[in-house]
Formats: C-alpha cells, structure tokens, sequence
C-alpha cells in the first residue's frame, strides 16, 4: 500500500477524500496522526494494551464523525480533542471499577516515603501519577509530549490561561512532592 | 535552585514517564479496519443504559396516561383528570418526567461551565424529548402554564440533543443562556414543588 508522508498532504484534499470513501486516505490520514496519538494515549494511561485500545477508538470515532469536522481548528487538534476524550473516560472507567489508584494525593506521596523509594524518577512518576487528572493530563500533554497551551486548550474544551494555570499549579504540587529531594536537582 | 530550574529538571526526567513504545502502526490499522468492519456488520443493538430503562418505563406508563386520560376526560376539561389508577400512574410518570428534566438541565449548566459535556447529555436529552412531545399531546398540556413550559423544554432538549460530545462553546453558551432568559428552571421547580405529594399535584 502507498502510503503519503504527512507532509505532502493537503489536508482538506485527504479530508474530501476519506469522506468520499477513499481508502487509501484513511490509511494518509491515519499514518499522518497516529504516532502522536498512540503516544498521548500510552502517556495517559501507562499501558499498552490501554493506549491500542485508546488509539484505535479515536480513529474509528474519528472516521465516523469527519463528516461533522468543521475546519475551525486543525484536523491534527480535533483528532487529539477525539483522543484525550475516549482516553480520560477510559480511564474514567478503569477508575470507577477500582483498577486505578485513589488520585491528587501528590503532597501525600511527599511525606513518609523517602527512605522507602530514593529514587527522584520514581517518586517523581509516583507524584504524577497522584496529580487529579486535569494536572496530569495539562503536564503530560505540555511539559512531557509538547503540546502548545492553544492545542491543550482545544483539547481540552478550556481556556489557554486555564490551561497555563493547571500547568503551574501541576508544577507546584510536583515541587512540592519532591521537596525532600531539593539537594539532588542538579544533575 | 530556584523554581525555573526545577522545573527545566523535572521536564527533563519526565520525559521517562510512561514511556511509550515504538507505534504498532501496521497492527493498529488491521484492527480498526477489523473493528469497523464488525461493526458496519453488526446489527444495532440499542445498549439500555440504567437512565434509558427508566426514560422508557416513565414514557410507556405515560403513554397509557395520555390513552386512559383521553378516554376518561370531559371534552372541555383542564388538566385535571378523574382519579383513577391510569391517572395516577401518569401523574407519576409526569411528575418523574419534569423531576429529571429539572436535573438534566441544573447538570448540563453546571457542566457548561465546566467547559466539558459528558457524551450521556445528548442522549438523555434525546429521551427526555421524546417524553415532552407526548408531554405536549397529552391533557397536560391544556394548561397554559404548563404548555408554555413544555414548548421551551422541547426547545432546550433538542438543542442539547445536537451538542456534540465533550465539547461546550458557543453553541452551549447560547443554550444556557436560553435556560436562563426563559427561567426554565426556576419554571420547572415551580412545576414540581418540594415533598413527593405536593410535587404531583403541582406538576399537573
């Protein structure tokens, strides 16, 4: 199968064509996205079996709805809308059965467990993975995979200084998480 | 240290967290393909979730309200139907029709402002509209009051019914705003008054 690099794909051309049920557009549009989704998708959820999951919902939703895709944003942006969206409700779900930790306890993962786990990266994704979600998903999407505050923002249906806001505060609560580590920063 | 180059050293160790393996690009696309196929084959099968099943015992009883109202009013008469258990049972069903559209709408304009819409809105928006046009055939409706209301609640759950998952913007911000500027819910509660008795007899 011939498959376009991304780059040379006008967007709203493969748009036209996966509507008209062009196969090997879906198949352009599909290898132009999916490594960034695959890859929010397995940051969120730290699985692989969870991020195929993800990552196949969000393109099937994503071919079933293009018929609805405005153009007001990127398709790149409204797919990563689609992903966060099947992402944190599958986690969502995961949560209600039980199968996730209690979350936002950063400043609890602070205290007590220092001899226990020494290791800064350990307790450092320990103390991410204690953030409420919205801090999470703001730092993993920004400060871990890159995401602009614009494309956060779109992603998450929030303003971009609401955005920037969870960021910091997400930044804060790590911080302070970490604190006993403060004589180790320096790599 | 100050807090920028904690922050420079806390990006960079995160760039460790969950992280993710090499795309399985090819596997990936053969199961969406997989995917998409079974359910293009599939027969539809509508999933009643709890809140369905009760929408849907609520309009089935209300129907044969509608039915036995009918049959059992004078020509003339206001929404004040005879007692009897058909009328009871849709009083009932009315009464629990107005509780959850009340509660439908307070959720959706307190998620409104949340800036995220959980994708059940629509859906529930859907059922209960369903409810409303058999609502506004109904005697019910023969209150002025109470028709008015019915005609803006047809209004509000269509357009909740068309806002796409997870997403709120203009579109939401102008339903809001339509629940605000016709008081509909404040014509709702008045509709279904506190205490589960006053609360039938107010609602019709």
């Amino acid at each position: 199968m011939t498959v376009a690099p991304a780059s040379s794909v006008d967007e709203r051309e493969l748009i036209a064509r996966v509507r008209a049920g062009d196969a090997l557009a879906e198949r352009a549009l599909y290898d132009a996205h999916v490594d960034r989704v695959f890859r929010l998708a397995y940051r969120l959820a730290g699985d692989d079996d969870l991020a195929r999951d993800f990552t196949q919902e969000t393109f099937i939703r994503a071919f079933e709805r293009l018929d609805s895709f405005r153009g007001e944003a990127a398709l790149s942006t409204w797919l990563y809308t689609i992903a966060t969206t099947v992402t944190l409700n599958g986690l969502r779900k995961l949560k209600r059965r039980g199968r996730e930790i209690e979350l936002d306890h950063a400043a609890e993962v602070a205290g007590g467990a220092r001899r226990a786990e020494p290791d800064l990266k350990t307790r450092l994704y320990a103390a991410i993975d204690a953030l409420s979600e919205k801090y999470r998903t703001v730092f993993v999407m920004h400060d871990v995979e890159g995401y602009t505050h614009e494309e956060i923002a779109t992603a998450l249906n929030v303003e971009v200084g609401t955005s920037k806001a969870q960021l910091s505060r997400a930044r804060a609560k790590l911080r302070e998480a970490l604190a006993d580590f403060a004589g180790e920063w320096v790599p | 240290m100050t807090d920028d180059r904690i922050d420079q050293r806390l990006r960079e160790l995160a760039r460790d967290y969950h992280r993710p393996p090499a795309v399985p690009r090819e596997e990936l696309w053969a199961r969406i393909v997989a995917e998409r196929a079974r359910r293009r084959a599939a027969p539809r099968v509508l999933a009643l979730r709890p809140w369905l099943r009760w929408g849907l015992a609520a309009a089935a009883v209300l129907v044969l309200g509608i039915a036995l109202g009918r049959l059992t009013a004078p020509v003339g008469q206001l929404a004040t139907p005879p007692d009897s258990a058909g009328v009871v049972a849709y009083r009932v069903a009315a009464t629990q029709y107005l509780t959850r559209t009340e509660a439908l709408l307070a959720s959706f304009r307190a998620e409104a402002r949340t800036g995220r819409l959980d994708a059940q809105f629509a859906g529930q928006a859907r059922d209960l509209l369903t409810t409303t046009r058999l609502m506004m055939d109904s005697p019910a409706a023969r209150d002025p009051r109470l028709k008015s209301l019915l005609e803006d609640l047809e209004v509000v759950l269509a357009q909740i019914a068309q806002v796409p998952a997870g997403r709120a913007g203009e579109d939401v911000d102008l339903i809001t705003q339509g629940i605000e500027q016709r008081s509909v819910l404040l014509r709702l509660q008045t509709a279904v008054p506190a205490g589960p008795g006053a609360r039938v007899q107010g609602a019709l």
